[in-house]
């Protein structure tokens, strides 16, 4: 009973902590810092103790896109690099060399008769992993 | 994947708390001791084209919690630009920065950014480290739990290399000479845990006489139980062989009707059978009850019984020891290997270490070709050639004069050579290039901002004051020759509980920030 009181203690502190912004308790106060700064960041608008999660990147581009930018702006989703022009190459999924066979059992491509037979003796979590590794995993299998 | 923690999404501080950690952290290392404020002007990175609102929440930050006087955003490969400048600043040139999550193409002209061309691909070092411990983690499924990522960044850091013509390279890797002369070995450390499975032989037998226990003692109540219907059959029919003998006709044959059975000869044939078997079963249960005192590995499977009645229970029971008896059989040989360690068959040295061939050229490979983990941006010599197109031709060539490589990401051998080579294919015949390495490519933003901040200490330009905050908000930006380009959009101001927020608006002054000086 005392060990789950306490640990609820702890929670409590750890809570105040975050919602003030200060090492109130446990540790000596940081002399150089305001002691009831609070980031206006945690939350949305109607947060109480709930919400104190942070937006993620998603999300802030999501509501940067809403902003009225003009059409020359520099922003920061309008620098991404576009998508490629050239076919990609294909590369072995076992030993990168150029590969111009693919197993059609399992997707995986191969450039060597030794690679084929050692596709065919993986498990099916090892072939998985390497279509998930070129982004290749079908959704419907 | 880190059990770290990280302010950073991607190459933006999204979790302020952290960061706020992570400046305690330094100003109390720093030995900062000013009560209620750090009194000191403050040089701070942010990414390129930083989201308004994460510098609004930096400044926030910095201004609010920690009381700075006054603060001065850069970016941090411009800084390093500056470092590396020679007698003609200011200079254009192409900056191509690649840091641990992303890679910028940036191009310069008279030492200010030009952000609109700019270019981002989404690939850096955590990439190129992530894409290494899957491929070798698949390649050796025993050691998955060895394969972590700071192994993997320490083969990046100190095994990789950047081949100047990629399939040129991966032909030569097909000689198996050129493997066995450049292929690396990484010795892991020495783990107990072999062939996949957790546990040590001991324990492994012991889970076996743990089942086999169990089994018997199944065994021996089903056995207990027929024992017991058996012997109620019994009893039955011998009350009825009874009513015969007493000469209670009627009875014996409306019982006889009711067993199935006609004749008294059946009945006897029965009830001979039933206690033939019910002798069996009784000698069967104290033969297992001695048993289970001998060495219990050693038990046999019992044979089969030919009772008609209890046949499919019987069945059951030495099928299920007899499941067990091939599996155990299997696991003995195996057992034996991890205990005699001397067998030559079996090198544990060898055994322990991960081959590295083409995994070497693979990895940073990544940033040129983000098709080999299926992402669809442009590589960094495809990047750049956009953003070249976007100029005229004399400008094309000025950039071109200067191409600089700066970042952690672009330190592995062979990155300046690969970078020429495409430029040589993408250039017109004949024109001439420069590719320039930052003379350290980890710190010399930090020895950019230093020079930065010496320079300017005493001006005005560059710095944002705590009125300038005040006034116009956390998301605005002092422009100079490091730094970012100003969009003058105001954010909202965030605050933890209020309802009411006011429209972003476009500030209808002209685009703010001095100009800096050389413009």
């Amino acid at each position: 009973q005392s060990a789950g009181g306490e640990a609820m203690n702890e929670n409590k502190l750890l809570n105040t902590d975050s919602s003030t912004g200060s090492v109130e308790t446990t540790v000596k106060p940081l002399p150089f810092k305001d002691p009831k700064f609070i980031h206006s960041g945690i939350g949305g608008a109607a947060a109480g103790k709930k919400n104190r999660t942070w937006k993620n990147l998603k999300q802030i581009l999501a509501s940067e896109r809403a902003l009225p930018w003009q059409l020359n702006d520099p922003s920061y989703f309008s620098i991404d690099a576009p998508p490629s022009f050239k076919p990609a190459k294909k590369y072995s999924d076992i030993s990168g060399l150029p590969a111009n066979y693919t197993d059609p059992q399992s997707k995986l491509r191969f450039s060597t008769i030794e690679e084929f037979a050692y596709i065919r003796m993986l498990p099916s979590d090892v072939v998985t992993g390497y279509l998930a590794l070129r982004k290749a995993t079908s959704i419907v299998s | 994947r880190w059990l770290l923690r990280s302010p950073f999404d991607r190459n933006v501080p999204v979790q302020l708390e952290l960061q706020e950690l992570l400046l305690d952290h330094v100003f109390q290392r720093l030995g900062v001791a000013s009560q209620g404020c750090v009194d000191h002007p403050i040089v701070l990175t942010e990414a390129v084209c930083n989201p308004l609102y994460s510098r609004q929440m930096m400044s926030e930050l910095l201004f609010e919690c920690y009381q700075v006087p006054k603060v001065s955003y850069g970016v941090d490969s411009l800084y390093s630009f500056y470092h590396n400048r020679r007698q003609n600043w200011p200079c254009s040139g192409l900056i191509i920065s690649s840091g641990y999550q992303c890679t910028h193409v940036l191009p310069v002209l008279e030492g200010r950014l030009d952000a609109k061309n700019c270019k981002r691909i989404n690939l850096g070092g955590c990439q190129a480290a992530v894409y290494l411990q899957r491929l070798l983690q698949l390649k050796y499924p025993g050691h998955f739990a060895a394969i972590t990522l700071s192994r993997m960044e320490e083969i990046l850091h100190e095994h990789s290399y950047i081949a100047e013509d990629y399939i040129e390279e991966l032909q030569k890797w097909r000689s198996p000479e050129y493997y066995e002369n450049n292929m690396h070995k990484m010795q892991l450390p020495f783990s107990n845990k072999l062939l996949g499975s957790t546990l040590t032989s001991e324990e492994k037998q012991e889970r076996r006489q743990q089942q086999l226990r169990r089994l018997q003692e199944l065994n021996a109540r089903r056995r207990e139980e027929k024992l017991q219907l058996d012997q109620e059959r019994l009893d039955r029919l011998l009350y009825v062989q009874e009513l015969l003998e007493d000469g209670q006709m009627d009875q014996f044959h409306k019982a006889l009707v009711e067993l199935n059975m006609d004749s008294a000869e059946e009945l006897q044939s029965y009830i001979n059978k039933l206690s033939l078997s019910v002798e069996q079963t009784k000698q069967k249960i104290l033969q297992a009850e001695v048993n289970i005192e001998v060495d219990v590995v050693d038990s046999k499977p019992e044979t089969p019984d030919l009772d008609p009645l209890g046949s499919e229970q019987s069945l059951e029971d030495v099928e299920s020891i007899n499941e067990f008896e091939p599996l155990f059989a299997e696991e003995q040989p195996e057992a034996e290997k991890p205990v005699a360690a001397v067998q030559p068959v079996f090198n544990l040295a060898e055994y322990h270490q991960l081959f590295l061939g083409t995994e070497r050229i693979r990895a940073p490979e990544i940033v040129f070709q983000p098709s080999l983990i299926g992402e669809d941006q442009a590589g960094i010599a495809e990047t750049m050639q956009y953003v070249l197109e976007r100029y005229s031709k004399e400008q094309q060539a000025i950039l071109v004069q200067n191409v600089f490589l700066t970042g952690g990401n672009t330190m592995y051998p062979g990155l300046k050579g690969r970078v020429q080579k495409e430029l040589l294919e993408m250039r017109p015949f004949q024109s001439s290039f420069q590719v320039h390495l930052a003379s350290s490519p980890v710190l010399d933003a930090w020895y950019g901002a230093r020079d930065w901040a010496v320079e300017y200490m005493t001006r005005e330009e560059g710095w944002i004051t705590r009125k300038d905050y005040e006034e116009k908000g956390g998301e605005y930006l002092k422009e100079h020759c490091a730094s970012n380009v100003y969009v003058p959009i105001r954010l909202p101001k965030q605050a933890p509980r209020s309802t009411e927020t006011l429209a972003p608006s476009r500030v209808l002054t002209s685009s703010a920030g001095n100009p800096c000086e050389q413009a």
